[in-house]
């Protein structure tokens, strides 16, 4: 098991396929990250055998938002017509460094798209569960919470205790008794997995 | 009662829900005081508020405002409320204005509106219509006239209708007066001699008790009816 460090050449960019880990510049296939090479034979016939580097430490396995993966960010700030959020975790695998991503207002739910109050949906300091629509523009991804099981899961309430969901648009506070509007994710029970 | 920020206020135990007002806080299990003030509850005791005097505005949903025009944008005026951050006025958010009739507001232009949106994590936004009807009810922009600052509670106490100054010196000159709940009052009468009397009447009249209204108004009434 060789261990490789990025800027390493691998190999010919003809002879293997680049896959994860590794980046084709030119003519060859150069590792980017810190890991061991793995060779993999091509299941059909005619195709290049994937050539990738996996990482060794779980750490350096940091993940990028694609169309239509689950992420989980931290609401940044909201304005009448987007809420900007701190993606963190991809899927379940926890990001290197935090991408942006913007939620638009016709994009937080499916229904009646048009009479959306974004200070009903979410706060700053939320934690939303969010689908990625599309890579968007130079700062940001484009989100979408638009199903029963993306939303917000979790918040906090103006007294400073973490609130329970009580319906798809509430929330309440357990110590004040608050009520709050969010729009709330369909809560997952202990075992079932999120990504489902 | 004077109560200052921190005070525990007592609650007595009874049945009916208290509501809590502006300038009280909810904290667990005690009701606690945010601004200093006067305590106030209503005759059957299930409000409890505090009221207090500064200067600086703090948006509140439904309040009427007015404002000055800083800027002119495509879909709508950025405006200066004397809050802390500037608000945004919708270019439709007035009564019959469509994509091809909007209203015309030069910058630094006066608008009496309504605060539509206001919460800690956004800027606010104002409309000029009545919520209930879409109509305009006084709302849009004002010609004219004199705008004055005050202190907030000068602006509350202006908006009662039992206030004995207002009676007192629009019988000796008629005049028109826009409050706004921000510390912002416009003025407008028949002569501008007139306007600044008035201007100097009513913001003397904050340290006058109701009781001596009259006597104050009498002070102000050769200048008002004065020709030259």
């Amino acid at each position: 098991m060789t261990v490789v460090t990025p800027g390493e050449r691998l190999g010919l960019a003809g002879e293997f396929f680049a896959s994860n880990g590794t980046v084709e510049v030119g003519d060859h296939i150069y590792a980017s990250i810190v890991g061991t090479v793995t060779t993999t034979k091509s299941t059909t016939s005619g195709e290049l055998d994937t050539i990738q580097v996996i990482p060794t430490k779980k750490t350096m396995k940091s993940s990028i938002p694609e169309v239509s993966s689950i992420v989980t960010g931290k609401v940044l700030r909201v304005n009448p017509r987007m809420a900007t959020l701190s993606i963190m975790v991809v899927g379940d695998q926890p990001c290197a460094d935090n991408f942006q991503g913007i939620i638009r207002v016709q994009d937080v739910r499916a229904t009646e798209r048009d009479k959306i109050q974004i200070y009903n949906c979410f706060r700053p300091g939320d934690i939303v569960r969010a689908e990625v629509i599309s890579l968007g523009d130079s700062r940001s991804y484009y989100l979408s919470t638009a199903k029963n099981e993306l939303g917000v899961i979790l918040a906090t309430s103006v007294a400073g205790h973490t609130m329970i969901p009580i319906s798809w648009e509430e929330m309440v506070c357990p110590k004040t008794k608050a009520v709050e509007n969010r729009k709330c994710a369909k809560p997952v029970a202990i075992g079932e997995s999120s990504t489902q | 009662m004077v109560v200052l920020p921190g005070d525990i206020v007592p609650i007595p135990e009874s049945e009916q829900t208290v509501r809590v007002g502006p300038g009280l806080r909810q904290d667990v299990a005690n009701i606690v005081v945010a601004k200093a003030g006067i305590l106030k509850q209503s005759v059957t005791g299930d409000r409890v508020w505090v009221e207090g005097n500064q200067r600086r505005y703090v948006p509140q949903l439904n309040e009427s405002v007015i404002g000055i025009v800083t800027a002119k944008h495509v879909e709508g005026f950025r405006v200066d409320i004397g809050g802390a951050h500037p608000a945004t006025l919708g270019a439709l958010a007035f009564e019959g204005a469509t994509k091809r009739n909007k209203p015309n507001l030069e910058i630094g232009a006066l608008v009496f509106a309504r605060v539509c949106l206001a919460n800690k994590d956004m800027d606010p936004e104002l409309d000029c219509v009545n919520p209930s009807n879409g109509k305009a009810d006084g709302f849009g922009e004002v010609k004219g006239g004199f705008m004055f600052k005050c202190s907030l509670g000068l602006c509350r106490s202006l908006l009662d209708p039992k206030n004995p100054f207002l009676q007192h010196l629009g019988a000796i000159c008629p005049f028109e007066m826009a409050v706004g709940m921000n510390g912002r009052v416009w003025v407008d009468a028949g002569t501008p001699k007139q306007i600044i009397v008035l201007v100097k009447a009513l913001l003397g009249s904050e340290a006058v008790p109701y009781s001596k209204a009259r006597t104050y108004v009498k002070e102000f009434k050769s200048d008002l009816t004065s020709v030259e």
